[in-house]
């Protein structure tokens, strides 16, 4: 009860953050009603599902679904709203009144906010989870600053080439085969010469296209180079990094004619109407086609981005990992740091794979011996890699990749001439930021 | 009863009642204490958070900037001046095509025109609205897969015209998606100071032989001038504040940046400085300067 009435006092607060975070707050409110009617002694849970997509919402209601049904403890699931301005307003929820278990990234997004004391310490709830969790995922879920984990890898997936197998057999192209640039322009010709989309994009989201820069730079001048560029130690003005423009210069005339109209869900949308080639995307969309039918997924497909340097073959990959994370300034945080160890763990992997989830589980318990093809696939172009990256926005310093790269980005695809001016501007806003502390 | 209550006030002009100054304080109290603290204060703290480099999190990582965030956003910020550009895009829209638009229809519906009820509520509609949700309507109007690509034939996403990604023609689209709502706000605010001007004035111009033309700039504009200075300042503070229709359109990705959205962008987001605080004082400044020198002149004129 007393429980109730100081989420009560803060409720206001939350509402008017709401408006803002695009009905967050009302989430919060939503669920002082749920709470009142339980009387659970380890209390319930709030857990928010960063989803907008169907598919996304289901398997996070599922899984609190199971939770509930093994522990008995209340789980209240419940989306994000738009996961752009979720991503945008982070600290402010965090500060707020915000949910105990959230689904997050991997990378910088947690380690920042972990460094401001936001995110709950689950280093705990990882070595519980003992085996079932591979030391490559725990240090790749370790804040640098203090060596802890603040949050439980839950999925991951590889980013690569979509197409559809049936659009490709129909047209007699062989994307399989495809290992060099030149190979790359016949097929995406190939493709175009039969009215379809060569190369889809959509970048209205300003993130998509982030995909195909992070992989034509450690294609052209490798992992490091591309690590040490998103970090400053290199710069943007460097005919290096120019370089990685004027070959993505070379797929705008494959690209359709409204990139900067489209989202993601175009791009998703154009493949699933096969209209569209090659399609540069993390393979986590997949759970999208095998919501719209068992038939679209059966005939998706991946394929690893070409080589362009020799030197660097296909040594390089973002494969991004997703998870769960504890907020400190939530009403229940051990609450939501053990439901996120539960999520993280086998019995929580599996509920997830029940609901249709089709990306890889960190967790080791569970069995991949029967994957399905997609999924077989997926390991198939992890097989040449060297370096995993977490993409541009989970590699960089946020105040610089979505303010910054993300219009950048699209001005490039507006203007692919005024390349050099673009590149001086990123390089001059780089230089302004001031040291993180 | 009107006129003990004249007496009363006659002669106790320079001294109120206890009861009086009750009431003078809590109706003049009340609110100047909800203003102050709802906007004066967060706009100081703005003010001082943008000498400043913080994360918006814990109090004691604030170290003091300087002049450096608005360095940057003057000198090392790519959209900086393309917000400006476009905020006075907006400005110059509104002002000289939006704003006299809506002064013309409210004159014409003034006259009488036959059907001028019609006329009146279909361009009041959509003031209703907000922007956002006029957003909302002309994204699904214009969008791949809208209404109006389906219309013109391009029903499928691959085949939908660029509009809200075309940079030659989405500066035109969106400010006349603005003026949809802002030309029936202004109409509407225009009519209401319409009938309050003595008919008898028009009557005597166009007696002594005035044109439409004439009557209407050296009668009614001058009659109209409380009216002209509040339609000229919300001319100035739309143009300036825009912000729900693009974060509709656009999210925050930046591809058509305003002010209003860098500081968005900036402050809400996950920086590491107050950039965004910074950009939010550059737009203060902005809205206010214009206005307050507008309003002193006028009410200069008065005194």
């Amino acid at each position: 009860m007393s429980n109730e009435i100081k989420e009560n006092g803060v409720s206001r607060r939350t509402v008017l953050k709401g408006a803002a975070l695009g009905g967050i707050g009302l989430v919060g409110g939503g669920t002082l009603l749920t709470s009142c009617g339980s009387d659970e002694a380890s209390g319930p849970v709030k857990f928010a599902i960063r989803s907008t997509a169907e598919s996304g919402i289901a398997i996070g209601e599922a899984v609190a679904a199971a939770y509930t049904a093994e522990t008995g403890i209340e789980v209240t699931a419940q989306s994000t709203g738009d996961t752009g301005a979720f991503q945008d307003g982070i600290s402010q929820y965090l500060q707020g009144t915000p949910d105990d278990c959230f689904q997050w990234m991997a990378g910088w997004r947690t380690n920042f906010r972990a460094d401001q004391g936001l995110l709950v310490d689950l280093s705990d709830n990882i070595s519980n989870l003992g085996d079932q969790m591979p030391d490559g995922f725990v240090s790749g879920a370790t804040n640098p600053t203090d060596g802890k984990q603040y949050i439980v890898p839950g999925t991951w997936y590889p980013w690569g080439l979509h197409y559809r197998k049936s659009t490709m057999t129909e047209l007699g192209l062989d994307p399989e085969s495809i290992s060099t640039w030149d190979d790359f322009m016949k097929l995406l010709d190939g493709t175009q010469k039969k009215g379809l989309v060569g190369y889809a994009l959509g970048d209205s989201g300003g993130w998509e296209a982030m995909g195909t820069f992070d992989i034509l730079n450690v294609r052209i001048n490798g992992y490091d180079y591309h690590i040490d560029l998103l970090n400053g130690r290199q710069k943007w003005t460097d005919p290096k990094t120019l370089e990685v423009f004027k070959q993505f210069e070379l797929l705008i005339p494959y690209m359709n004619k409204n990139v900067l109209d489209i989202s993601w869900e175009g791009m998703r949308d154009l493949l699933l109407q096969k209209k569209a080639g090659a399609v540069m995307m993390g393979s986590w969309w997949a759970n999208d086609f095998l919501a719209k039918s068992q038939e679209d997924y059966d005939d998706l497909w991946i394929v690893p981005f070409p080589e362009i340097n020799p030197e660097f073959g296909r040594d390089s990959i973002d494969a991004p990992v997703d998870g769960m994370c504890a907020a400190t300034n939530s009403a229940n945080p051990e609450g939501g740091a053990a439901f996120a160890e539960w999520l993280g763990s086998e019995a929580g992997m599996l509920a997830a794979q029940a609901a249709g989830e089709t990306n890889f589980f960190a967790n080791s318990r569970l069995d991949s011996s029967n994957l399905d093809a997609f999924n077989k696939q997926k390991l198939a172009v992890m097989s040449e890699v060297k370096n995993v990256m977490n993409f541009l926005d989970r590699d960089c310093r946020n105040d610089f990749a979505s303010t910054i790269v993300a219009p950048a980005i699209q001005n490039f695809l507006k203007g692919p001439k005024e390349i050099n001016g673009i590149l001086d501007g990123m390089q001059e806003a780089w230089d302004a930021l001031p040291e993180l502390n | 009863m009107a006129l003990t209550a004249t007496k009363k006030k006659s002669r106790r002009r320079q001294a109120f009642t206890r009861r009086d100054k009750f009431t003078l304080s809590v109706f003049v109290g009340v609110p100047a204490f909800l203003h102050i603290v709802w906007v004066w204060i967060p706009a100081l703290l703005t003010i001082g958070l943008s000498f400043t480099f913080w994360n918006g999190v814990g109090l004691s990582d604030i170290r003091w900037a300087g002049l450096a965030n608005y360095n940057t956003a003057f000198t090392a910020s790519p959209q900086f001046w393309p917000a400006i550009r476009n905020n006075v895009y907006w400005l110059l829209w509104f002002g000289l095509i939006a704003t006299p638009l809506g002064v013309l229809l409210a004159y014409q519906i003034d006259r009488r025109i036959r059907g001028h009820k019609i006329y009146e509520s279909v361009y009041y509609i959509p003031v209703v609205l907000s922007l956002a949700v006029i957003g909302v309507i002309w994204n699904f109007m214009l969008g791949p897969g809208g209404l109006v690509q389906a219309l013109l034939g391009y029903s499928d996403i691959k085949d939908a015209i660029p509009i809200f990604g075309n940079f030659k023609i989405n500066t035109y689209v969106i400010l006349s998606i603005a003026s949809w709502r802002h030309i029936g706000y202004i109409m509407l605010l225009y009519l209401a100071g319409l009938k309050s001007v003595d008919p008898s004035l028009r009557e005597a111009a166009s007696i002594d032989g005035a044109t439409e033309w004439q009557s209407f700039r050296k009668v009614v504009i001058p009659a109209m001038k409380p009216v002209n200075v509040i339609i000229i300042v919300i001319t100035v503070i739309e143009s300036l504040r825009a912000f729900d229709l693009i974060f509709i359109i656009y999210g925050t990705s930046g591809a058509w940046p305003i002010l209003g959205m860098l500081v968005f962008q900036n402050i809400y987001g996950q920086a590491a400085s107050m950039l965004g605080a910074a950009f939010a004082v550059i737009l203060l400044l902005l809205s206010i300067t214009p206005i307050v020198v507008y309003l002193r002149t006028i009410f200069r004129d008065d005194i």
